[in-house]
């Protein structure tokens, strides 16, 4: 890997995540409007939203830890996109493998956390304390899905994993109850219904994002474009064949992230200890299940 | 002379010379400065751990026929490094201000740091323990020691744990002392080679007896399941500095232990030769670990005094280190042993953290704090950098240590182990949250308004091991080489490394890449922030959305008592204190057995009792030789 | 080396001089016992140096074995002989205005020099006697309701124990017709039957009684409780010895059988278990100090279950560190409030007496490297050597005492370190001289700790003397006699 090589995927990695990311965001509220018989926003209004946001006159900060928590958690998705390896640009994915990229997927969770921490508002602090209580409930499923892939693809790394699909089946054709496993995991990654009790706008005032204004909010935005892009082609990478080129790869990113939103409005919002307890019982349940076919 | 023996005398003068000038005011400036030597011998002899030859003591003592040498290996100096770099570091801690306020609040500081280097040299003597019997008299010497530092604190709780500590330690020392018994009756020999002599020739139940003593022996210190109990308030109530060197170091001896003795001449094919294919010692010893990774921690979380907290979760990342090296291959080894040396350093970072906001406020309780940031940001730092560190998150060391321990779960295919020790990484984060959540950030309280950030004195050690937390973790080949030599030493396959970490054919991890994204993304995510965006406007904590009323000094509003209320309604019922249960139970057995005796003692007729002796004795024999004979 | 007789003959011909001297000086008579005591010491310093490696038989009034009267004398005798001088000078009553108290002292000092001198069984029933009768008087001379309560009732369990006693001799007349030990040891195969084996059972329980042994010992936390605690020192430090080494001679000399062996382990195993447990749950300190006797007379009765010069030298060794420390505790203990919540503090009012306190429950405990430990490892490493799994059983017993010790010890290590109450009142002397010697012996301690090795090779040597038949018996009997036997 050359140096200028490297220098292009630092830069466009991001950058196609991001591009991705407001589309996937635009896909969604598209969805939620129809469900809603509604017509939703035009194609740029998710870069609008976040142009606006960043250019508001009032910014409000309670102080530096408030602003490094929205670098952090702008920060460590770029980070974590380039340790995803896309087509034509793998990153530094072979540095260090799917549990360090699933690592680094706690990190813009613990700096939103330390920024809405700064903030001193009681709404906030009582947000992160369900985010990190969902964050508990929905890893669990997740790593095991993550074991269960790398022990059947024998291999922790995304491009290898990629390569056996290649040349094999299908990850969901191999491992069906694991796929399905890791979409409940995937629900309550993306904190859709039921699983959004940590945001629940009523009742605390929307939680983590109480005291965000301005750029605040407009990072937690671009951090919400990444997320949806990370969990996409995520998703797609274990289980759905990953893509030889971003045609192949980006309708299956685009589909699993439509899914959860689709099925959204069906459910309630779930109390806290609900969402632990449903998502420790049936996603874990299917993900052992499932590893006991694969060891 | 060797260099070993120029070690033990000079850790032994260094003990000495504080003891004599303990009380003098100089202390604080020698103390560290003897730490210092002590390093520096070390350092002296670091040829063993980049591959060379073990040192062995030019001394050795020959009591009652039983013979005592003495050696170093890679080893015992790679938990020496540890040793003494903590120690170091609580030294300087100590010195000055914060020792200063010890002494007003009527502590007794000469005995702190009495303590201190009590548990230096018998932590050095039992590192460079060279048979069973040196060993056993190291390990009663540590947990003396410990003892020592713990009882220091006036409060009645602190001398209560002590005490629970030492009754604790004791049974742990009795029973390594029933399996030297064991080695020893076979050849008459206490060497360490003996061990794996001796257990191959032993009866498959004697082998399990043997094994399972030794484990309980250095479980007890380690403070793994179920005998966890001791650790965490002893920890907690000791003297500040005390706290972090005991936190950082002390119960890592029964680790050493575990790899000098059962993981050295026991082995992996002793363990799983023990017991059936389907559950061997090694299964269970991992099970062990992986509980103990899970439990404590979530009783950490549970804990509201930062101190607590701390101390359950050094329980439980001491499961960590067990269930890396229990797995036996490079990587799962390598990650047990490098998690040590990164468990101490941020623990003893965070300890002092907490010791910091004590002397600043004089309290540790997490539900009276907040907001101290914008008090103490240079506090604040390292106890973020420490709690990185002990969720194990990139880019700090307890990061490199349990991906090893991961990956080598994921090699050897353990979803279950995988999961636990997944499960309590999470408990981890949410407990340090709430931690840094409730000690830092949010409302700051009105009578810390005025509370300054602490004395150089106390920073300066707190920002070194935090230093130290960030460059191990960024370039972890610097402490890797030692690693492998501990490896090669105790007959473990070795790590194939390099400075940026570990290289493995299905998939390595190079921190420096790993690091440089990650700070790369926080680059790129400042620039956004700062270049991209409006400027922003600080404001008063009081301005603030709360729905309508005007947020006032007189009222609390920080979101601090029973942080985390979902979980705890879901998970509360399950703490249900089942092994203080079993620890109430065995004292109340004692009791019923006590008073039993105490029964007979109290007999009105005594003379029945000895008539009673008398037929017993008389039946006994008659039933073994009969009439005739 | 006859004038050794005088060790004996002195402090009984004191004992009856002393009321007379009273009348006519009462200082005169406080120092005749230490003046007496003080010659032995003597004697026995120089009949050390004579006998070097060999012993040598007196025998009194002429008459020549297995008849008459015989003093045995090698360094195992002596060396208790010696303690037994330095103990009651340590513990003598110096404050005491009665000489009748005196008188005692010499009567108890006579019997026991005559219990480890003694080489036939019938004089050591009488020393036995004599040495309980001087008991009796001494815990009676205590003015108090519950002193006097105490003394009967050890009385009444102490004279059954010398009726057992005198049945276990009567059994061995019967079926030999001697009461020479050296006699009997060369006709050991008349007594390793059942009858034979009962008598030794006999005379442990009987001798057992001031042994502490279980289950006879329940006079002991009683006793100790209203006595002054120098003579508790006196009493659980050596006279609990004396007795052992009664039960000593016997077993070494005649009953070397596994079944006796066995009869010592279990009694010593249940001592151990039984004076721990309880001690667990004192609350005061001479009763936990008590029972903590017990428990390790029950140790010193595993060891002697060892058998041989093996376990003779354990025993020893186990017995001097006893009486080092039990005996210094007690010492300690005259000037402290007994119970436990009056000690509060007592480390502030004098951090001198809580440190000798704590060095001696670590040697107590086997903590490295006091010789406390050496002594454990030791013993345990022994045991283990024998296998089977009565030994093994006590190595496991042994051990679990030292954690329930621990517990308890440092339990009331606790309670002194912390802050004191209005009501703890740790210290109710300013002064004691009782003191000094405890401090004496932490120092004597920490001294051997120095020189484990050199002692334990003394000790082994000694052992290795005393525990062989073969020089008893040439020792003691008449070559003419021995010629005849063979």
């Amino acid at each position: 890997m050359n140096a200028l090589h490297l220098m292009a995927e630092l830069i466009f990695m991001p950058l196609i995540a991001f591009i991705v990311g407001m589309m996937m965001v635009l896909m969604m509220r598209k969805i939620s409007a129809r469900l809603q018989r509604r017509i939703g926003p035009p194609f740029f209004q998710p870069l609008y939203d976040i142009v606006k946001l960043y250019g508001k006159d009032t910014q409000i900060s309670h102080g530096l830890i408030h602003d490094i928590g929205i670098i952090m958690a702008v920060g460590g998705y770029i980070g974590a996109e380039i340790l995803l390896p896309v087509p034509g640009m793998e990153g530094i994915a072979a540095k260090g493998g799917v549990i360090t990229l699933s690592y680094f997927l706690m990190i813009p969770s613990l700096g939103m956390a330390l920024g809405v921490g700064q903030c001193a508002n009681p709404n906030g602090s009582i947000g992160i304390s369900r985010a990190l209580t969902a964050m508990l409930a929905y890893d669990i499923p997740f790593i095991l899905v993550v074991f269960g892939a790398a022990w059947h693809y024998q291999s922790t790394s995304l491009i290898g994993m990629i390569e056996y699909q290649q040349v094999h089946q299908w990850g969901i054709v191999e491992m069906p109850l694991l796929a399905i496993a890791g979409l409940f995991a995937l629900q309550g990654m993306l904190g859709k219904q039921p699983f959004e009790i940590y945001i629940a706008p009523a009742e605390i005032a929307t939680g983590p994002m109480v005291e965000m204004s301005g750029k605040y909010m407009g990072g937690l935005f671009v951090m919400q474009t990444f997320q949806l892009y990370t969990a996409g082609v995520l998703y797609a990478s274990l289980f759905l064949g990953g893509g030889t080129s971003f045609l192949t790869l980006l309708p299956k990113a685009f589909l699993v992230v439509a899914l959860p939103m689709s099925i959204a409005f069906m459910f309630p919002r779930y109390k806290t200890e609900d969402v632990i307890r449903i998502l420790w019982k049936w996603p874990v349940m299917l993900g052992l299940i499932s590893l006991a076919f694969i060891l | 002379m060797t260099l070993l023996d120029h070690l033990f005398i000079v850790v032994f003068s260094c003990l000495i010379a504080i003891s004599v000038v303990r009380n003098l005011p100089i202390v604080d400036k020698l103390a560290p400065v003897l730490y210092g030597l002590i390093l520096i011998m070390l350092v002296r002899m670091a040829s063993v751990a980049y591959g060379g030859d073990a040192y062995l003591s030019s001394f050795s003592l020959d009591l009652l026929g039983f013979k005592m040498h003495w050696q170093f290996t890679a080893l015992s100096w790679y938990f020496a490094i540890i040793t003494l770099v903590a120690a170091l570091a609580s030294a300087v801690f100590m010195s000055g201000d914060w020792g200063r306020q010890y002494r007003e609040g009527g502590g007794n500081y000469g005995m702190l740091q009495l303590a201190l280097i009590v548990n230096v040299f018998s932590m050095i003597l039992l590192l460079g323990s060279g048979d069973l019997l040196s060993l056993f008299i190291g390990w009663e010497f540590v947990s003396w020691a410990s003892f020592l530092m713990m009882v220091l604190s006036p409060s009645k709780l602190a001398k209560k744990s002590a005490v629970k500590y030492i009754v604790y330690a004791m049974t742990g020392a009795m029973a390594l002392m029933v399996a030297i018994v064991m080695i020893y009756a076979v050849n008459d020999s206490l060497e360490f080679e003996q061990i794996s002599i001796v257990f191959a020739q032993m009866s498959g139940s004697s082998q399990v007896a043997l094994v399972l003593l030794l484990f309980v022996a250095f479980a007890i210190k380690m403070g793994l399941l179920p005998f966890h109990l001791w650790q965490a308030v002893a920890y907690a109530e000791t003297p500040g500095p005390g706290a972090a060197f005991l936190g950082a170091i002390s119960s890592r001896m029964g680790m050493f232990t575990i790899v000098l003795v059962i993981v050295q001449f026991i082995g992996l094919g002793g363990l799983k030769s023990v017991g059936t294919s389907f559950a061997n010692m090694q299964t269970l010893l991992a099970w062990v670990a992986a509980l103990t990774t899970i439990i404590p921690t979530y009783i950490a979380l549970q804990q509201h005094d930062a101190k607590r907290l701390l101390a359950w979760h050094g329980v439980g990342q001491g499961g960590y280190m067990l269930l890396g090296i229990i797995m036996f291959d490079s990587i799962g080894s390598a990650g047990g042993l490098m998690h040590v040396l990164n468990h101490a350093s941020y623990q003893a970072a965070l300890f002092m953290t907490v010791v910091a906001v004590m002397y600043r406020t004089g309290t540790s309780d997490l539900n009276k704090l907040g907001g101290l940031v914008t008090q103490m940001p240079l506090t604040f730092l390292v106890m973020l950098i420490g709690i990185i560190g002990l969720a194990g998150l990139p880019p700090m060391n307890g990061f490199v240590s349990k991906w090893l321990v991961y990956r080598s779960l994921l090699v050897n295919g353990q979803p279950l182990l995988f999961v636990a020790a997944v499960l309590g990484t999470l408990g981890t984060i949410l407990s340090v949250y709430k931690l840094i959540h409730n000690t830092f950030l949010g409302q700051l309280r009105l009578e810390h308004q005025n509370v300054r950030e602490v004395p150089w004195s106390m920073l300066v050690p707190m920002l070194g091991l935090s230093v130290i937390v960030f460059i191990t973790g960024f370039m972890p080949g610097l402490i890797l080489p030692w690693i492998a030599s501990v490896q090669e030493s105790v007959g473990l396959p070795v790590i194939a490394h390099h400075l940026g970490g570990i290289e493995y054919a299905k998939g390595g991890l190079d921190m420096i890449w790993v690091s440089g994204i990650l700070f790369y993304g926080f680059g790129v995510g400042a620039l956004i922030f700062y270049f991209l965006g409006g400027k922003s406007k600080r404001v008063h904590q009081y301005d603030n959305y709360a729905g309508g009323h005007f947020l006032t000094s007189d009222v609390r509003y920080h979101y601090s008592n029973n942080f985390y209320p979902g979980l705890m309604h879901l998970i509360g019922t399950w703490y249900r204190g089942s092994f203080q249960w079993l620890e109430n139970s065995i004292v109340s057995v004692m009791s019923f057995f006590s008073v039993f005796f105490e029964n007979i003692y109290r007999a009105k007729q005594p003379v029945m009792l000895l008539l009673i002796g008398v037929v017993l004795a008389l039946l006994a024999l008659y039933r073994n030789l009969g009439v005739g004979a | 080396m006859n004038s050794l007789v005088l060790l004996m003959v002195l402090p009984l011909f004191a004992a009856f001089i002393i009321p007379v001297v009273a009348k006519f000086s009462s200082k005169l008579a406080l120092f005749t016992g230490p003046v007496v005591l003080c010659i032995n010491l003597l004697l026995i310093m120089s009949a050390w140096v004579k006998v070097g490696s060999g012993a040598h038989a007196i025998f009194l009034g002429g008459f020549l074995p297995p008849v008459g009267i015989v003093f045995y004398i090698d360094h195992f005798s002596l060396l208790f002989s010696g303690l037994i001088a330095s103990m009651v000078l340590i513990v003598w009553p110096w404050d005491a205005k009665e000489s009748r108290l005196y008188s005692l002292y010499m009567l108890l000092s006579a019997a026991s020099f005559g219990l480890a001198l003694s080489a036939d069984l019938f004089n050591l029933y009488v020393f036995y006697e004599l040495l309980a009768v001087a008991t009796y008087g001494i815990i009676a001379k205590q003015k108090n309701s519950s002193a006097t309560a105490a003394s009967l009732r050890y009385l009444f369990i102490s004279s059954a124990g010398s009726v057992m006693l005198l049945l276990g001799i009567a059994i061995i007349y019967t079926l030999t017709g001697t009461l020479n030990i050296a006699h009997l040891a060369t006709m050991t195969e008349n007594l390793h039957g059942f009858a034979g084996l009962s008598a030794f059972a006999l005379i442990a329980i009987g001798a057992g009684v001031k042994a502490e042994m279980f289950p006879v010992n329940s006079w002991v936390a009683e006793v100790y409780g209203t006595i002054p605690r120098q003579l508790s020192a006196l009493l659980a430090g050596l006279i609990s010895k004396l007795a052992v080494v009664l039960i000593i001679k016997m077993l070494l000399m005649v009953f070397q059988v596994q079944a006796a062996f066995d009869l010592l382990l279990v009694v010593g195993m249940l001592g151990v278990i039984s004076g721990e447990m309880v001690a667990w749950r004192a609350k005061d300190m001479i009763r936990m100090l008590s029972f903590s006797s017990i428990a390790h007379l029950g140790v010193l009765f595993i060891a002697l279950s060892i058998g041989g010069s093996k376990g003779l030298w354990l025993a020893i060794a186990i017995m001097l560190h006893h009486l080092l420390v039990k005996g210094g505790l007690f010492l300690m203990a005259d000037r402290f409030s007994g119970h436990f919540d009056k000690l509060k503090g007592l480390a502030h009012h004098s951090p001198m007496s809580a440190a000798v306190f704590l060095v001696f429950i670590l040697s107590l405990l086997g903590v490295p490297p006091l010789p406390g430990f050496w002594i454990k490892m030791a013993l345990v490493m022994n045991l283990a050597e024998l296998g089977g799994g009565l030994y093994y059983l006590a190595i496991g017993v042994i051990l679990l005492a030292t954690i329930i010790e621990t517990a308890y010890m440092f339990n009331l290590v606790q309670t002194m370190y912390l802050k004191a109450d209005a009501d703890s009142t740790p210290l109710n002397k300013r002064y004691s001289a009782s003191y000094t010697f405890a401090k004496l012996f932490a120092l004597l301690l920490l001294v051997s700790m120095v020189f484990v090795s050199p002692i334990s090779k003394r000790l082994k040597d000694i052992a290795n003397h005393s525990a062989n038949p073969q020089i008893y018996i040439h020792t003691v009997l008449p070559a003419r006699y021995l010629g005849e036997k063979s």
